[in-house]
């Protein structure tokens, strides 16, 4: 079994990677900080730490499909990111590029569930 | 804390100047949400905080992952080229240095075993190390500098299948080490010209042992018969190179090769003509070591070649221009 969780150690890292960047997109049409952005993402299932998600908040700003902020109003200093125009359309695109993905996949799992049945 | 200012400095060394700053501010913002949300209304205390570092990791994982981007010295554009490059060079430098080895070895014989050991001694601590280290640091600095605009243009000049190269005829392809080869003579050629020309001449022995050189060239000319050398072996070196790349036997192939001929020959015609390179007194040196008399048979057959050398020359380079073209006609008809 402790075999079985190394594999899937390994993978899960790897189907998170593009789900991640996803996640954090779709969370951005409103201006919010990297840390409520993982409580947010948290409270809705998605499980990142804060170690992957602030190196990925910038490198999507350095590729322009986000936009920062440093607010300096409150308590303490924080970067704030939202999307960018760019970014909005991007977002647009890949959303139905995902909706087709699960949709395929979906139908993958559920024809093999089948075939399992028969047996 | 002082232990989160050792953690946020800790990752921010490691990034670019750029960043550190907006890094480390964003950096210590995260540490003391993560820090509230954990403690929420008692006191922080230093437990907390140990904890909140080891959720993020080692200062180094975390800075790796801000870096992103790029992780290597040579990247994949490059490397096929780089290998490339460091075969020849190591093959060239090994093929130097045990070339002077051997004439080491033949002008004092009794030393053999000195210069072996320092033949083997080199090998390690100098010529391997600066052969790898040389060509590393160029294509090192050749990658930081594309900033992976390579990448880039291989995208843009976009792809057809239709252009594809022919897969190539046996007859007319040229094999790699063809090329490599030729380079590393070329190279040795020049070294073995530069550092030891003195060499290059007629060796008197006696008693087993070297005690003199009748140089076939001018000594007063030296640098000339060098820039001569660079010139002929140098446009050797870029025959081979343009083989390499063509990888086979092309018209474009063979005109190139054309051009550098003659190009390099009539530089050579002109330096062999306009300077006197041959060694005014070869034919006196000749007799000073005893090797002939004057008034022998011998004495007149060499002296007349000696005065013909430079027409020679002159013959044996159009002969050597002529049959390079035909080769290379020959070998791109073949394959038709």
């Amino acid at each position: 079994m402790s075999d079985a969780y190394k594999h899937i150690d390994k993978l899960m890292q790897e189907l998170r990677r593009g789900t991640i960047t996803i996640g954090a997109l779709s969370q951005l049409h409103e201006p919010q900080y990297g840390y409520s952005l993982v409580t947010t993402l948290k409270e809705k299932g998605i499980q990142v730490e804060p170690g992957t998600l602030y190196p990925l908040l910038r490198r999507l700003e350095k590729q322009g499909l986000l936009e920062s902020k440093w607010d300096t109003n409150e308590t303490r200093p924080r970067k704030y990111y939202l999307l960018s125009e760019i970014g909005k359309e991007v977002l647009d695109l890949l959303l139905v590029e995902w909706q087709s993905i699960a949709k395929s996949m979906d139908y993958l799992i559920k024809e093999r569930g089948g075939e399992n049945g028969d047996h | 804390m002082e232990i989160i200012n050792r953690y946020v400095y800790s990752v921010s060394k490691r990034l670019p100047e750029a960043q550190r700053k907006d890094v480390a501010d964003e950096l210590r913002g995260l540490i003391e949400d993560m820090l509230e949300e954990r403690v929420q209304d008692r006191e922080v205390t230093e437990e907390d905080v140990e904890m909140v570092l080891l959720e993020l990791g080692h200062p180094r994982i975390l800075a790796r992952k801000y870096r992103g981007e790029k992780r290597h010295v040579i990247g994949p554009e490059l490397y096929d080229l780089y290998i490339l490059v460091l075969k020849i060079a190591l093959i060239s430098t090994i093929a130097v240095n045990t070339a002077i080895f051997v004439i080491q070895v033949i002008v004092n014989p009794m030393n053999i075993l000195d210069y072996f050991v320092s033949f083997i001694v080199s090998f390690f601590t100098v010529i391997i190390p600066m052969v790898f280290g040389w060509t590393t640091l160029g294509f090192a600095l050749a990658e930081y500098f594309s900033e992976g605009r390579m990448e880039k243009l291989e995208l843009e000049k976009g792809w057809k299948p239709s252009s594809l190269p022919a897969v190539p005829d046996e007859k007319r392809q040229i094999k790699r080490s063809e090329p490599i080869t030729g380079i590393v003579i070329y190279v040795l050629l020049i070294i073995m010209l530069a550092f030891s020309n003195e060499y290059f001449g007629i060796w008197i022995f006696r008693e087993g042992e070297l005690s003199g050189v009748i140089p076939f060239l001018n000594e007063n000319l030296y640098s000339s018969v060098m820039i001569l050398a660079f010139i002929l072996f140098g446009s050797g070196i870029v025959k081979e190179y343009l083989k390499l790349f063509y990888e086979k036997w092309t018209y474009k192939l063979v005109t190139f090769i054309t051009i550098v001929n003659v190009v390099s020959i009539g530089l050579i015609l002109f330096l062999i003509t306009g300077f006197q390179i041959w060694n005014p007194n070869f034919m006196n040196e000749l007799i000073q070591y005893g090797m002939i008399t004057r008034g022998s048979e011998g004495y007149d057959v060499i002296s007349q070649i000696w005065e013909q050398l430079t027409f020679w020359t002159v013959i044996f380079l159009v002969f050597g221009l002529l049959f390079d073209l035909i080769a290379g006609f020959v070998k791109v008809r073949k394959a038709k």
